[in-house]
């Protein structure tokens, strides 16, 4: 099954959850030392980033999202990656990476749209798996069930536009714009 | 421990409550997550999460110490558990001979799962001494909310009555990032799909602002003037619940002359909120029904706190939202009854409790001390208090003027501090008690009485010596005042849970004990839930508008808005050197107060204090993003980094409170560098009645800092 992911840019609340519930489940725990502190380190898979606010007549317009790879259909980063080191999963179409091919080159980040791509300490390219092993396990991503705002929803493409339109129903239905 | 397993607990990160599973494999965390069968549905935060960085963090404390050197110059030696347990026992009972109970004072920072534990230890000693944030927190609601409708009031976001909020007031509260006062985040987010109006109160655009029908940015430390017009428009248009208004409310006749001194239009001048938003917002609230108000801090933290509070109270009143479902309601508890009755069935003697310092002052908080006076009198010398056994908590941080709370602590002529890590508070004790993290324990989670507590349930073995809280507790109260302790937690916890009429190693397999669905009750003012006579447990029976409780106490019955002590309109003089407001309510999703800025993960997300300016007043002070900025107030300066927002008047700057850096030596480890509380004023003038003082609405100036590009 084909699996797509939405991010509703309208409910986010920038807590940043997601980030952490990315963090216990991609990365090894090992304390970091005292030292690291207060030093960005490299990227996260996952992260938040704001728009606005802005604030125009009487409409606020401020809004999260926290973004990570789309696993694109057509993935420019597969079509570009010199060493055919970015596939996709047959089944769920999820972007995943060998890492063993992978030689750092960055391109992926020149075409990605998102900006997604994060690398690790050996400089190699790291991604979103969308937590495949916990789908198939039938639970959620870590960054879905984490989220108090229910703002990440992993599904099916057809799952995904039904939320939408449900999302579209009540808007219309208590007169609220957003 | 051996193979893998996966063990139910419950997060104790902040305030706690969320349901958690963690996977252990040879004793180890290897996973956690929050528990999907859990009233908050799987969800956890960035805090909760980063436990497992928590209980592994090298910084630890895990021996109980001595100090050694002078006190604060950070030389400790390393005792055993009796040799702690007696000393801090043996001053206890030794203050008590020499200087009566009140000479001892029991602390504690926020509420973290053991309140009842720190009022047991109070009570069981006998001293009115509870030194504390509460006053400038969470307890003035409590004590408003029973002065006029006689128990707690929580919103209801739940439904279990048939019906959700259709209009939702967040005031001053940014309930989306916290689990504070008895709600948690996920239950306010998920009712949004139901509401129909979110109204939101903040002078700034928070996170749920693009999501708010009506933004009113009001001025800090004007709510009780924009509740008391909202009132105004709702009582003047006769649109407020006559019938729950004639029926059950007391005074309404006088809350209807009193308001009269509020129109919409010279409310809008205080407020800086235009009169046709408050008109809008006052119907909005009084016709689409139900509806609740989630109340913050900013209102609370302000010299007219009662007076606020008891003007939103009354809002909630005569727009018939009390104990409606989708309204306000006093929740039922689970079987066990309230927990926090297990620090209040035993009580310290009346006269310890009146002679209270500050008691005779503020009244209302009968029994309480004033922790101002309280700091006042020991830097003066002339206070009664010779010791202080403090759990958890940060008076540095958390309470006004950061320099003087140093001082007055410094004359203390003891302290014991039960933490985790050696935070600048604990580094000015004599004995400091190491205690385990909530993967380290087991225990009974409970906060505010709501309708559900949790069961933590050991995950891994505690470091060290470290011991649960809860253990610390006992062993310090069966050695002054053993009747009203316990041979073993185990067996207190047993104790706690009685009325359920269950055990704890049931209990602790269940989870948690909920009372939800059609197990919860509402319009129980109607029935004989609050004694045979019916209606509320007030002195009247009803709802008091007009407060018959601080009639007697001598101060205004009737809510009325007070003027910030320092602002642009009471003190203009200051303001021409001091021209900027200044808030002191930025809060971080991912830090608890002063806590986690120790742990990497959170601290990558943001690495530095931030102060929101708004780009306009950046510009004028030559200010870009990412600079550091001064801030200072008559008090004192900090510095914390610029970043720029638009989201809020030009007038306003907003500091994020609790910062410390722990990775700085100790003993201070900055922590007068960005602490919001160097800026804030322990002098008053304090409300009347409880005792709060103005940490949201102060004035303060602000340039770049030169030539420094660290903290």
């Amino acid at each position: 099954m084909r699996k797509a992911i939405f991010r509703d840019m309208g409910a986010c609340v920038n807590c940043k959850a997601c980030i952490i519930a990315c963090k216990v489940k991609h990365m090894s725990y090992p304390y970091a030392g005292l030292s690291k502190l207060a030093k960005p380190k490299g990227r996260n898979l996952i992260n938040v980033y704001q728009s606005g606010p802005e604030i125009r007549g009487d409409r606020v317009y401020q809004s999260f999202v926290s973004i990570a790879c789309m696993h694109c259909e057509e993935a420019p980063c597969i079509r570009v990656c010199p060493m055919s080191a970015i596939y996709k999963h047959t089944q769920t179409g999820i972007t995943l990476v060998d890492r063993g091919k992978c030689i750092g080159c960055k391109v992926c980040l020149w075409v990605c749209p998102y900006g997604a791509p994060s690398f690790d300490e050996a400089g190699k390219l790291v991604l979103c798996d969308l937590c495949i092993d916990r789908l198939n396990e039938s639970k959620k991503a870590a960054c879905e069930a984490a989220c108090p705002a229910a703002a990440i929803f992993v599904g099916t493409p057809e799952e995904v536009a039904e939320l939408q339109a449900k999302k579209a129903v009540q808007r219309i239905e208590r007169g609220i714009i957003t | 421990m051996s193979g893998k397993k996966v063990i139910q607990t419950t997060c104790k990160s902040c305030h706690g409550g969320c349901g958690v599973l963690v996977t252990v494999e040879n004793g180890l965390i290897t996973y956690i997550e929050g528990n999907p069968k859990s009233p908050m549905r799987g969800t956890m935060c960035a805090k909760g999460l980063a436990s497992i960085q928590h209980i592994n963090h090298p910084g630890r404390l895990v021996y109980p110490m001595k100090r050694v050197g002078n006190r604060g110059e950070g030389r400790w030696q390393r005792i055993s558990w009796n040799e702690a347990l007696d000393a801090v026992a043996n001053k206890i009972k030794g203050y008590i001979e020499k200087y009566g109970a009140n000479s001892v004072a029991i602390g504690q920072g926020t509420g973290r799962g053991y309140n009842r534990y720190t009022v047991r230890l109070l009570n069981s000693i006998g001293t009115g001494h509870a030194l504390g944030p509460a006053y400038i927190c969470f307890f003035p609601w409590l004590l408003t909310s029973k002065l006029t409708v006689g128990n707690k009031l929580f919103c209801d976001y739940h439904g279990w009555g048939g019906e959700f909020p259709k209009t939702q007031i967040s005031w001053g509260r940014q309930l989306e990032i916290n689990n504070a006062d008895g709600e948690m985040a996920v239950w306010f987010l998920d009712s949004l799909r139901h509401a129909k109006n979110l109204i939101l109160v903040d002078p700034r655009a928070t996170a749920i602002a693009n999501r708010a029908n009506l933004w009113l940015q009001v001025r800090p430390g004007t709510d009780a003037a924009l509740a008391l017009g909202m009132l105004n428009v709702i009582i003047n248009e006769g649109i407020y619940d006559k019938e729950f208004v004639s029926s059950w409310t007391h005074g309404f006749d006088k809350l209807v002359a009193r308001i009269q001194e509020y129109p919409p239009e010279k409310v809008a001048e205080i407020t800086w909120v235009p009169k046709e938003k408050i008109i809008r917002a006052a119907r909005m609230f009084a016709l689409d029904t139900p509806g609740c108000i989630q109340v913050g801090e900013p209102p609370v933290a302000s010299s007219n706190s009662t007076q606020t509070l008891r003007a939103i109270l009354c809002l909630i009143a005569v727009t018939g939202n009390i104990e409606r479902p989708g309204g306000m309601v006093d929740w039922v508890p689970p079987d066990t009854g309230p927990m926090e009755d297990f620090g209040t069935e035993i009580r310290a003697p009346r006269e310890n409790l009146k002679s209270a310092i500050g008691a005779d002052t503020f009244r209302l908080p009968i029994g309480r001390c004033h922790p101002d006076t309280v700091l006042r009198q020991l830097r003066e010398g002339n206070c009664i208090i010779k010791m202080l056994h403090q759990s958890g908590g940060n008076p540095l941080f958390s309470l006004p003027n950061s320099e003087n709370v140093r001082k007055a602590l410094l004359n203390l002529e003891f302290i014991s501090v039960a933490e985790q890590f050696m935070s600048p508070f604990a580094e000015l004790a004599d004995v400091v008690l190491p205690v385990a993290h909530w993967l380290e324990e087991d225990a009974i989670w409970d906060e505010h009485a709501r309708f559900m507590i949790g069961a933590v349930n050991k995950v891994v073995e505690p470091p060290g010596e470290t011991w649960p809280i809860a253990k610390i507790f006992n062993e310090i109260g069966r050695r002054v005042a053993p009747q009203h302790w316990f041979d073993s937690v185990e067996e207190m916890l047993d104790y706690e849970l009685k009325k359920a009429n269950i055990k704890w190693t049931e209990f602790k397999e269940l989870g948690f004990l909920a009372r939800t669905g059609q197990e919860q009750r509402y319009y129980k003012y109607k029935t004989d839930y609050y004694g045979k006579e019916g209606g509320f447990p007030t002195p009247t029976r009803k709802v008091e508008l007009y407060s018959t409780v601080l009639e007697k106490l001598g101060y205004d019955p009737l809510p009325y808005y007070a003027e910030p002590s320092e602002s642009p309109y009471s003190t203009p003089e200051l303001a021409k050197e001091y021209p900027l407001i200044l808030n002191t309510g930025g809060r971080i999703p991912f830090y608890f107060h002063s806590q986690y800025t120790n742990l990497p993960w959170v601290r990558e997300l943001q690495p530095y204090p931030r102060v929101q300016i708004h780009p306009d007043t950046a510009k004028k002070y030559g200010i870009a993003e990412g600079d550091w900025v001064w801030i200072e107030s008559p008090r004192g300066r900090i510095k914390q980094k610029a970043n720029l927002f638009a989201g809020m008047d030009p007038r306003i700057i907003v500091v994020q409170n609790s910062w410390f850096y722990p990775e700085k030596p100790g003993p201070e480890h900055g922590f007068m560098v960005s602490n919001a509380n160097v800026l804030t004023s322990d002098e008053g003038p304090f409300d009347p009645a409880c005792g709060s003082v103005n940490l949201r609405a102060l004035l303060c100036k602000i340039y770049k800092v030169e030539g420094n590009d660290d903290a």
